[in-house]
């Protein structure tokens, strides 16, 4: 199976600063890939090379197998690559549609296609079995908070996006929401995405993921599939960057 | 010897393979029935006025279509107008909804149950009262096709009536007999464990469809499941396989209500989870379960113990039934849900390094698609099963 995204030997310095090491990864549609590691890891900074706000140093990028070259945000947008940030990036004085919609009306000569967006919008809802959400017409400054998140999570989808990347989506969530929104990330790889699950939080992966990946200190310590490890394996590949055959030959990894 | 089968019995056998393709899979077109059922078009036609005749389903016309030529006609479920009464009686709960033909809710009524004895008089009563009082809110024009129960026990196949329910103190109960009494709509009321249904109802319209080995586990008080291994229930001799809750795993471990000790749903079961969590004899239910999880993230180390521990368990007997029947798909619904989602590191791990790789390779892990109504639908389904069976005939009985 070709990966839908794949890097491969990606190097990036902020200045004098080298964050990523020679970092390889991928996600396969239908699969959620974890990405785990500790704070400074460099989670964010791969991903954002993905998504095309920094430029990778070196390395190759490859979508659906070809090489492909993501200078900023709007490439990866073209490419399907959706990237559901922490602070959601949702609009609190408009409702669920235009929020859905934002920067990509559709328009039907003049004027706004109301008719049409509320369609997609509803549909799409529909897709995930979002029943939580009373009306699309809703302001987003009435939802709570996973239902925040489940808007900007079905914004990300109403692309025909391929791979959806998703930052900590149940920080700061109750119990109750936090399962709705696990069980809307699963839904998304089973309707066919690549899902990227960016968390701190073991049991949130280990309830969704395919495949870990862990990051340990700008390297890719190993990128393992789920079933295959136990919870402290990945926590030993968090905190040491390996876990008995598994993970970086050299130790710490940090050897120059 | 006989013969290859009638004329009669094939078209009977087509007319219910088409209703049961609109009421799982939703309005649809007579092209896509066409090419889904393998029949050619004047066939489907002709099953599809039958259906309409009888009011089973209805034409209509697409709202829009981006091909060119003539639209074909989308055959619709009449939700609306041909119901059943499905019933779930669980340990915290009793569910009464109208279920119209495509696995719609019409209407339900839902009552907290107290954890006390199950009562005939009373319970049953309240269940009947339920179906009445919807039963005054329906149209004329509407029909009632069947009638089905979950149940939170262990029910014979041969006559329906629920042999033991250790959580509900319920032994021997005629439970659909009495139902079907009090109800006075001269219809039988089929009657199956609630994990056995819940799983058929994953099958037929959630996770699990077209899926043919499937584990569906039921998180009550103690743990119900459903077995279905190639495509088929597991039922065993009378009826009462897939009982997995009382799998001894841990022997001479915690007393369970059914006599013995360290069966599975003794160890992963609510009280375990509460006890070892310091909380048992406060509040009990799915608010008590979804607490020990809140309070484990939040950081309160007697909760996370806890969760660690019966995560650990309920992996343990996952790993099990893993290589014992290789399923495609694990279901976690009711109280499972939230201890699964809760726990899912350790259940993994435990799988992880407990079950067969081979058996484990193609492993998917999920909670219910259907939530707290995988059981109600899978009674629904129960009530609707010989309509598709046979349509015409199922009919034709209930209206004469």
């Amino acid at each position: 199976m070709t990966p839908v995204l794949e890097l491969r030997g990606i190097d990036k310095s902020f200045g004098p600063v080298q964050v990523l090491h020679d970092v390889a990864f991928t996600a396969y549609a239908g699969e959620v890939t974890a990405l785990v590691g500790d704070n400074g890891a460099g989670k964010s900074t791969l991903v954002k090379c993905v998504g095309g706000i920094y430029p990778i140093d070196s390395g190759d990028y490859l979508f659906e197998g070809k090489p492909v070259h993501v200078n900023s945000p709007r490439d990866a947008a073209e490419l399907g690559i959706e990237i559901v940030y922490q602070d959601l990036a949702l609009c609190d004085n408009l409702d669920i549609v235009q929020n859905m919609f934002l920067g990509r009306e559709r328009r039907n000569g003049l004027v706004l296609d109301e008719d049409s967006m509320e369609e997609l919008a509803q549909k799409t809802l529909a897709s995930l079995s979002v029943k939580t959400v009373k009306s699309i017409r809703q302001l987003v400054s009435s939802l709570s908070g996973g239902q925040r998140q489940t808007v900007a999570i079905a914004k990300a989808v109403l692309w025909n996006s391929k791979v959806v990347i998703l930052d900590e989506p149940t920080a700061a969530l109750g119990v109750a929401q936090t399962a709705q929104v696990l069980e809307l990330v699963r839904r998304l790889a089973d309707n066919g995405l690549a899902v990227v699950l960016i968390s701190h939080n073991m049991n949130d992966v280990f309830a969704v993921a395919d495949r870990i990946a862990a990051l340990y200190l700008g390297r890719m310590a190993a990128q393992v599939k789920a079933a295959d490890v136990t919870h402290s394996q990945v926590v030993e590949l968090i905190t040491s960057g390996r876990s008995g055959e598994l993970g970086l030959k050299n130790g710490s990894g940090v050897t120059q | 010897m006989r013969a290859g089968p009638s004329q009669e019995e094939i078209r009977r056998h087509n007319l219910g393979a088409l209703l049961r393709h609109v009421h799982l899979g939703g309005p649809t077109s007579r092209a896509e029935l066409t090419s889904r059922m393998g029949l050619n078009r004047s066939t489907i036609m002709a099953l599809t006025a039958d259906l309409t005749a009888a009011g089973l389903v209805r034409e209509e016309l697409p709202r829009q279509t981006r091909r060119a030529g003539r639209p074909s006609l989308v055959v619709r479920p009449e939700s609306a107008k041909v119901y059943v009464f499905a019933f779930d009686v669980g340990v915290d709960r009793m569910v009464a909804a109208r279920v119209g033909l495509g696995g719609v809710i019409l209407d339900r009524r839902q009552v907290e149950r107290r954890r006390e004895p199950f009562s005939v008089e009373e319970e049953i009563g309240r269940l009947a009262g339920f179906a009445r009082q919807m039963l005054r809110k329906t149209r004329e024009d509407t029909v009632c096709v069947g009638i089905g129960a979950a149940f939170a026990g262990g029910v014979a196949r041969a006559d329906g009536v629920v042999r033991f329910g250790p959580n509900l103190d319920a032994y021997d109960l005629p439970f659909g007999e009495e139902l079907g009494r009090r109800l006075g709509l001269g219809l039988p009321v089929a009657v199956g464990n609630d994990a056995n249904l819940g799983a058929l109802a994953e099958q037929s319209r959630g996770l699990g469809v077209g899926c043919r080995d499937l584990i569906y586990l039921h998180g009550d008080v103690g743990i119900g499941g459903g077995v279905i291994v190639g495509g088929q229930l597991l039922g065993g001799h009378q009826g009462y396989g897939g009982e997995v809750g009382h799998m001894v795993i841990n022997p001479g471990g915690r007393p369970c209500g059914c006599g013995s000790k360290g069966c599975w749903e003794a160890e992963v079961g609510e009280r375990a989870l509460l006890e070892l969590a310091g909380r048992f004899g406060k509040k009990t239910g799915r608010e008590a379960v979804r607490a020990v999880v809140d309070a484990a993230d939040m950081g309160d180390a007697q909760a996370q113990e806890a969760l660690r521990r019966v995560g650990d368990w309920l992996g343990l007997g996952v790993a099990n039934l893993v290589n014992l029947f290789n399923p495609e798909i694990v279901v976690f619904g009711g109280m499972l849900r939230d201890l699964y989602l809760g726990a899912a590191a350790q259940v993994r791990s435990r799988i992880a390094t407990d079950a067969l790789p081979a058996s484990r390779e193609h492993l998917r892990l999920r909670t219910s698609a259907l939530g707290d109504d995988a059981t109600l639908m899978g009674a629904a389904e129960l009530a609707f099963s010989h309509v598709l069976a046979d349509p015409l005939e199922a009919l034709a009985r209930v209206s004469s």
